[in-house]
């Protein structure tokens, strides 16, 4: 029995998702989201010539209406991992500011016969249009300030693969919370696993009501960090902002930065990490950074393609397996 | 259309006229544009052999016609104006103040005038409206609400832009009650919300803030922007005794400082719409854009101090804040899509739905859809006496719908899906029938 168990272990089956698209962690349950974690941490470990090619044939179209490079070759190294054709298409978000309609954009990608459609895009709830008028997948690549699915799960892997279950621990997201989707689905994902989230951000970026979400709320980020298995940074979004929410970068360091002193507080073996890109000298001091023995930050990098494979996986498994 | 030589009976039609407050089950003969008598149902004084056309209508309710004093238009040209005016008529609604916007913009006499001679038609609603109380809606330079006033206007107002300047409003106020007409503020501290001028685009408010907006990552606009803009204007209505409305009220505190203002005997009244009494934030949660509008919808201890209000006649009248909305604006994501809704249809059952839940009664209701507006505009009350003209609505106050965008002449709505009570069957005017569904085709002679 026990070797059963070890077995299913090292070799956890395809993630199950109740859904086709992936579109936040909100409404999730806890199953769905450890499938996606145990699948993706069996693929952390395989060398790329060990992996099969499940997915040829399988067409990924790589949305992006808004900049970013990380999560974008991530999903891309994710799909041709697997043997997927992923096409990047960057959209120019000036035109469609200028007149030309997403949902017109949406329905040229789709005749196109994706399969599945990754979408980035700075508005909320983007992704979700999508999926109601296409009969693709869409898995949300980061919408707005809502939800950034994929970067919440490979945080949790991270944390699981470093410290281990994380039911028990304790957790603080620090920074801009107001503006950050990654917040939103770290907060989701991680209360239902069962840590203990504590939200740490200056009251005007702290957004309305966040207790209701499961956290704890923290102006100090001295109080909000004590004791802390974990510190998860933000980056300050100054394209989302308006420019009263902070005095300047360096009050924000003062009281926000994390540096070492301040780290002193959290538990003694407790880890960085950030989504990246990083503000140096702003949300986290430089040394910390570059600090191997405590930041997990290119780990988090590591685990985002491995979780992006679960991913497409499973919605490509959804999709054919039935 | 019937001939006006007719004589029409409405047989056993309950009659309610608010204005002097009858409420009785009549006879009611309808002969050219008036109204020749109104009897007992079966008075002997009503000779059968006169009458050519029988319509019986128990369990019907005859009532004025609605007056709606808050309509966009999406521009002035004449297809939008006969086709609002149809929208109108099917709702039951017989006058309706076209409020200014963007596309519509009533600053000056002659486009006042023009709008004036395109709706004129004897067999449609009428069309009022308001100018705009700066020019371009911009909140700076005061428009010529004397002229506008002479040319028509029956109010002042810069429609979904909130007067912010308080000199401004000021003189707009002193201004204004030159003419006797009120002033008509749509109350949201532009800068709360995220809408001023010096803020960049993307930050500006999408929806009330908290708990929802916090879940779904849109911009939050706080329910204390509404109040404020009140508190402000409520100290200059004092000082210079303007009538002050407040357009579309949609929380709490703005209920509290209104109740206070017209304590203390301020010249102050306001309106709230369908979804402010009907609905919450939490219909937020599926993004869909036709739950959004100016202001948000609110979460529900607003809601149910709304219908408090309601109940407490701290709000006056309701209104639709009918803003047609093409799909090209509103399939979009969330942030880019357009702001408002349909609400003429609507309007008759969910303002019912209010007296089906108890809150208020029939005449209440209906007095809140004709002669609250028609007071407080100074425009003539609504009466249906014997040789009052013949121009009112047949409710069937038991005709149940489910609402379907697809099905409705103007979208979107936000009620899409629910299931409503309460229909205009037809609509007179001046003795004429504009509008008869086939519900009213069948009573006739019945």
């Amino acid at each position: 029995m026990d070797k059963i168990k070890k077995l299913i272990k090292s070799h956890p089956p395809i993630a199950q998702l109740s859904s086709n698209h992936l579109l936040a962690i909100e409404g999730m349950n806890k199953n769905e989201i450890l499938s996606l974690i145990e699948r993706a941490d069996y693929f952390a470990d395989l060398e790329t010539s060990q992996i099969k090619k499940f997915l040829e044939g399988y067409v990924v179209l790589n949305v992006f209406f808004e900049n970013s490079t990380r999560t974008r070759v991530s999903f891309e190294v994710a799909g041709k991992r697997l043997g997927a054709d992923v096409i990047n298409i960057s959209v120019n978000t000036s035109s469609i500011k200028k007149g030309e309609s997403l949902l017109d954009t949406a329905n040229t990608l789709s005749a196109m016969k994706p399969d599945l459609l990754i979408v980035r895009h700075p508005e909320s709830g983007a992704p979700k249009l999508f999926s109601e008028y296409l009969d693709c997948s869409i898995v949300n690549a980061g919408d707005g300030r809502h939800e950034h699915p994929t970067q919440a799960l490979l945080d949790a892997l991270t944390i699981r693969r470093k410290l281990g279950e994380i039911e028990g621990l304790k957790i603080s997201i620090c920074g801009d919370i107001a503006n950050s989707r990654v917040a939103r689905s770290n907060i989701h994902l991680l209360t239902t696993l069962g840590a203990q989230v504590k939200c740490v951000a200056p009251p005007t970026l702290m957004p309305k009501n966040l207790m209701s979400l499961g956290v704890e709320c923290f102006d100090n980020l001295k109080e909000g960090i004590k004791d802390c298995n974990v510190i998860m940074l933000l980056r300050l979004q100054n394209e989302r902002m308006s420019g009263t929410e902070t005095p300047s970068q360096r009050e924000y360091f003062h009281y926000y930065g994390l540096d070492k002193k301040k780290l002193d507080l959290a538990n003694n073996k407790a880890v960085i990490m950030h989504p990246g890109p990083m503000n140096r000298g702003v949300e986290i001091a430089s040394s910390l950074a570059d600090d191997t023995q405590r930041s997990l930050i290119k780990t988090q990098v590591e685990m985002g393609v491995a979780i992006r494979m679960a991913t497409l996986e499973a919605l490509h498994n959804k999709k054919y397996n039935k | 259309m019937n001939d006006i030589q007719k004589k029409i009976l409405l047989k056993t039609i309950r009659l309610i006229n608010p204005k002097n407050n009858f409420d009785r089950e009549s006879d009611v003969v309808i002969n050219g544009n008036k109204i020749v008598s109104i009897e007992k149902p079966g008075s002997k004084t009503i000779n059968q052999k006169d009458i050519d056309l029988t319509y019986n209508c128990k369990n019907l309710i005859l009532c004025p016609g609605i007056i709606d004093m808050k309509v966009h238009l999406n521009g002035l040209n004449q297809e939008n104006i006969t086709k609002t005016q149809k929208v109108a008529s099917k709702a039951g609604i017989l006058k309706l103040v076209i409020t200014p916007n963007e596309d519509t913009m009533l600053d000056d006499p002659t486009t006042i005038e023009q709008l004036y001679e395109k709706s004129k038609d004897p067999l449609k609603p009428s069309i009022l409206c308001y100018g705009t109380a700066t020019k371009n809606i911009a909140g700076l330079q005061i428009s010529e609400l004397g002229l506008m006033t002479e040319s028509g206007a029956i109010g002042f107002t810069d429609g979904v832009n909130c007067i912010q300047d308080s000199l401004v409003m000021r003189r707009i106020m002193s201004y204004a009650s030159m003419f006797n007409k009120p002033v008509i503020q749509h109350a949201e501290d532009r800068s709360l919300a995220g809408l001023s001028q010096s803020n960049t685009d993307n930050v500006s408010g999408e929806i009330n803030e908290g708990e929802i907006s916090t879940r779904l990552g849109l911009i939050g606009i706080p329910s204390c922007a509404e109040a404020i803009i009140i508190e402000r204007d409520l100290r200059l209505a004092k000082m210079t005794n303007a009538h002050y409305h407040v357009s579309n009220i949609s929380t709490q505190e703005s209920v509290e400082v209104i109740r206070r203002g017209k304590k203390k005997g301020i010249k102050i009244t306001c309106d709230t719409s369908p979804p402010y009494f009907s609905l919450n934030e939490l219909e937020l949660l599926s993004y869909k854009t036709s739950f959004k509008l100016s202001p948000p919808l609110r979460n529900e201890d607003d809601r149910l101090s709304i219908t408090e209000a309601i109940k407490e006649g701290i709000i006056d009248v309701i209104t639709s804040n009918h803003f047609p909305r093409s799909n090209d604006t509103k399939l979009l994501p969330f942030s880019s899509a357009s702001v408002g809704a349909c609400g003429l249809e609507t309007l008759l059952p969910l303002t019912l739905s209010l007296v089906k839940q108890g809150l208020i009664d029939l005449m209440t209701a209906l007095s809140m859809l004709t002669i609250k507006p028609a007071k407080l505009l100074n425009l003539e009350i609504p009466d249906i006496q014997k040789d009052s003209v013949a121009s009112f609505i047949i409710v069937d106050p038991e005709k149940s719908e489910i609402i379907n965008e697809n099905n409705l002449l103007t979208s979107p709505t936000p009620f899409h899906g629910r299931v409503l009570e309460g229909f205009n069957l037809a609509t007179f005017l001046n003795g004429k029938i504009i509008y008869e569904s086939n519900e009213f085709k069948n009573l006739k002679n019945g």
